[in-house]
């Protein structure tokens, strides 16, 4: 679509009068306590942000603690192990962010390709069953699954692959696949009803016409589904490069051990360790500031990005 | 237009609930102290309720539980305590400051300085003097060493306070255990070293590798999960003849604090588990095994042997293995003190004299009626509701003979391993100020567990056999008594209080995270030697000197304090 250049003027705004206040007055309100919330909700907590430039101690509070500049920054990033967290959060991120997508998009469109309606609804209402499992629960599942004597550990006994079973959690190498892994078989089900409900609102008569000229499946698929949802992928895929390090806490925390601490431990984990559990209050902070502005950063980057290619975009 | 309206503030009042009830809760969970006429049907008396959070495991009694209300209507109060569950203590705790609200009642295990350091505590000094069973509960120099630097005192340590006669029988600190089974099999070998211990190990798991019901027998486990890291390495510390002092050993001569990470009696054990690991005598889940994991395996009976201390599995494994019979088949522990050579004297059990200033119970700010949970504590340690804590109510959980002796029958015994059972009747506050040794009374103990004859009767078979069998009547007989080196003992109580606040601090959590990655890589290398001069390379960029510093200056002033309470 060749939208023109939007030089036009822009038509004339409309003056505010106290009549349409009066008439709107009902959806004013409600916008009001909208706005209320937010403010409330999402920006007075972040004067807590001022945190990360104190000494804060609990005991002499947020107005008490003694200011000491960036300190605690200074200590983040000369601490090894925070570059490290930084790596993790980062790769389990992309890795998630990317395995996730694929596979609720390819799960979408499968679905869709079931003819059988109740087949259909059966398979899309089991899968998204895990999505409201708590990550505790997850994690147990694995736990028991590939455990020495779990069931996974017995087939490969059974057909020979090894020769004793494996313990999948010691493993540094597979700890990252392991997170990824139990996220798609958590969440496919789930991000894929959204999927599902472009491809829905995708026009029949575009599959009709394909079908006409000729296109089999596999072509229907390709030009008429994927190209569909393109703008509910772009939409989607900006709205998780935010998330990108909100990369997890409980998986990792929870499937977490000693030996794999070097490549399992997030930005989140981290801040329990340091901050929350040493007291260090302002290190977590610091910690979690650094957190937000990274992926600030990334979300005006990749937007930018949309824009630059003229997909779908946030602003 | 009216009705619109309506219907919008309804979906808005709809909307809004959850935020409102939430900011309710909130508000309702600091009511403290409620009172509520739970006296009920007579309702003669009013029954205070305390919250308490405990950071350690624990079981829950049930609200209704029945020694809990014969304490409260004796008493005026009682406490719904709450446990640590799936985090670590300085999580749990952290996250309670973060959010500025606490339970009356806290124990915040290492963490509890954190508590004081963020004034979430309340000074005891006023309460200590007006109580007289909580003054004489510590003496003078036990007080005197839970001053925190305002001078105050906030917290009560609540173990290892041994009234009358000391009568412990069982080892609560570390051992190796070893299951009954095991030793019988091997008609009670004399077991002094570590490599006697992991050579009859894998002899008896040759000639049996199953239980009775066809499961396989773990020879060794190791349970290496956050803060319970001690089970992998506080082992060779002791396996050289030093008493547990955490982190560090003491040079008795000198009195200087060493670092024992790095030494090659250390090497010598990692090496020893490296090979057990590598001929399938370790557990190979030990370095990824949580604590509800390695408990249950340890209650199933199947793990033949490991290094751990007492309080941190007996209670809960004990039980479980006798209400599933496993005690026929002898998979109950015995400890054994072992060492590196024969030449060594083990010190697993040494007497304590000092306690753990580091941790203890105290009363948040929260807390409306402190004077309240002062007086029930208090009352706690009345020698009657200290009965109906330990032992339960006389004709039901214990009877007492002619001689005034407490004892139990064995069905008796049998109910108080029951988990429900437990949760529905007994309610020993177990965290709270308690007293070991002998009771007012002067004939019996203060605990089932100590009373020796009530204690020996009470043993499973399997463990009087093997008591018989190395002519021991305790489980302490089976390792020996020792003295304190010195006044410091045991360093850990001070070592553990430390924070990232110091450079001793940052280079300790540092350490912390080393060892759990590096311990476990060790355990389990293909190239043991290559992987130990990794380890040390990473340890030595922690600077541990900083850590090794400030021990010192604790085990300086450790001594210099005490001498003014000498002679």
């Amino acid at each position: 679509m060749a939208i023109a250049k939007a030089e036009k003027p822009l038509p004339k705004k409309k003056k505010i009068t106290a009549k349409t206040l009066k008439s709107q007055r009902a959806l004013l309100i409600a916008a009001a306590i909208f706005v209320i919330y937010g403010i409330v909700f999402y920006y007075v907590p972040l004067v807590g942000w001022l945190m990360a430039f104190q000494d804060y101690s609990p005991r002499l509070g947020f107005l008490g603690s003694e200011f000491i500049g960036i300190d605690k920054f200074k200590f983040l990033f000369s601490d090894k192990t925070f570059l490290r967290v930084i790596r993790n959060t980062l790769a389990m991120g992309v890795l998630n962010l990317v395995t996730s997508t694929f596979m609720a998009i390819l799960f979408a469109i499968l679905l869709n390709e079931v003819r059988n309606t109740r087949a259909k609804k059966v398979v899309q209402t089991v899968s998204y069953l895990p999505h409201f499992l708590s990550w505790i629960i997850v994690t147990g599942i694995l736990h028991d699954v590939l455990a020495s004597g779990g069931i996974v550990n017995e087939l490969l006994l059974k057909f020979g692959w090894v020769d004793k079973p494996v313990n999948f959690f010691a493993k540094p190498e597979w700890f990252w696949g392991l997170v990824a892994f139990s996220n798609v078989w958590k969440e496919t089900g789930w991000n894929a009803i959204i999927y599902l409900a472009a491809i829905t609102s995708i026009d029949p008569s575009l599959y009709e016409a394909a079908a006409i000229d000729g296109a089999g499946r596999w072509q229907r698929i390709k030009n008429v589904t994927l190209p569909g949802i393109r703008p509910t992928i772009m939409i989607l895929l900006l709205l998780s490069i935010g998330n990108v390090l909100n990369a997890g806490f409980e998986v990792q925390y929870l499937l977490g051990n000693g030996l794999v601490q070097s490549v399992s431990q997030t930005i989140d984990i981290y801040v329990l360790r340091w901050g929350i559990s040493q007291n260090d209050y302002s290190l977590g902070t610091a910690a979690g500031l650094f957190k937000s502005f990274v992926s600030i950063v990334l979300i005006v980057i990749v937007n930018q990005l949309a824009r630059h290619y003229g997909e779908e975009r946030l602003y | 237009m009216k009705r619109k309206l309506t219907v919008m503030a309804l979906v808005f009042a709809m909307l809004l609930a959850p935020v409102l009830s939430a900011c309710n809760n909130g508000g309702g969970g600091k009511e403290s102290g409620s009172k509520s006429n739970s006296a009920g049907k007579d309702g003669k008396q009013e029954i205070t309720e305390f919250t308490a959070f405990l950071a350690v495991p624990g079981s829950e009694v049930n609200d209704d539980n029945e020694v809990k209300q014969i304490i409260a209507e004796k008493t005026g109060y009682k406490i719904k305590e709450t446990w640590l569950t799936g985090q670590t203590e300085t999580e749990a705790i952290g996250t309670m400051i973060a959010g500025d609200e606490y339970p009356d009642i806290i124990d915040g295990g290492v963490a509890t300085k954190n508590l004081y350091e963020a004034g979430a505590l309340v000074p005891l000094d006023d309460y200590i003097e007006k109580y007289p069973n909580i003054k004489n509960f510590l003496n003078e120099e036990q007080w005197d060493s839970l001053r925190q630097d305002d001078g105050k005192i906030y917290w009560i340590q609540q173990f290892g306070n041994i009234k009358g006669e000391d009568k412990t029988t069982t080892q609560t600190m570390g051992a190796f255990w070893i299951q009954a089974r095991v030793l019988e099999w091997a008609d009670y070998p004399e077991i002094v070293t570590l490599d006697q211990y992991f050579q009859l190990l894998e002899d008896y798991n040759k000639a049996n590798p199953t239980m009775e019901d066809g499961t396989k027998n773990i020879p060794y486990t190791i349970l290496c999960e956050g803060t319970k890291f001690f089970c992998l390495t506080g082992a060779p510390l002791e396996l050289a003849g030093y008493p547990n002092e955490g982190s560090v050993y003491v040079d008795e001569e000198t009195l200087k604090a060493v670092d024992y990470n790095t030494t090659d009696m250390t090497k010598r054990y990692y090496k020893k588990l490296n090979d057990g690991y590598k001929s399938g005598l370790v557990d190979p889940e030990s370095f990824t095994q949580t604590y509800d994991e390695y408990i249950a395996k340890l209650s199933s009976g199947r793990v033949l042997g490991m290094h751990d201390q007492g309080w941190n599995f007996s209670n809960s494994v004990n039980a479980a293995l006798t209400q599933a019979g496993l005690d026929k088949q002898g998979c109950d522990y015995i400890p054994i003190g072992l060492v590196f050579d024969e030449d060594i004297h083990n010190r697993w059990f040494t007497r304590q004299y000092t306690i753990n200033t580091a941790s203890g119970i105290g009363i948040t700010k929260d807390c409306k009626d402190p004077d309240g949970v002062m007086k029930f504590m208090n009352d706690l340690l009345d020698q009657e509701i200290h009965d109906l804590r330990f032992w339960g109510v006389k004709g039901v959980d214990y009877d007492v003979n002619e001689k005034g002796e407490y004892f139990r029958t064995k069905e008796q015994r049998f109910e108080s391993t029951n988990t429900s059972y437990r949760a529905t009747h007994l309610c020993p506050y177990s965290w709270m100020p308690q007293y070991e040794g002998t009771s007012d009374d002067g004939i019996n103990a203060n605990k089932p567990s100590d009373q020796p004859g009530e204690f020996y009767d009470g043993l499973n078979d399997d463990i009087k056999r093997a008591f018989d069998a190395y002519g021991a009547k305790t489980y302490i007989d089976l390792l020996g008594v020792n003295e304190p080196a010195g006044p410091w003992y045991p360093l850990w109580t001070y070592s553990n209080a430390i924070t990232t606040s110091t450079p001793g601090g940052i280079a300790f959590t540092k350490m912390d995270e080393v060892f759990h990655e590096y311990m476990p890589k060790v355990c389990i290398a293909d190239d043991f030697e290559a992987m130990w001069d990794e380890f040390l390379k990473t340890y030595e960029e922690c600077n541990p000197q900083d850590f090794l510093d400030e021990i010192q200056a604790i085990l300086d002033k450790r001594i210099e304090d005490h001498k003014q309470y000498e002679n």
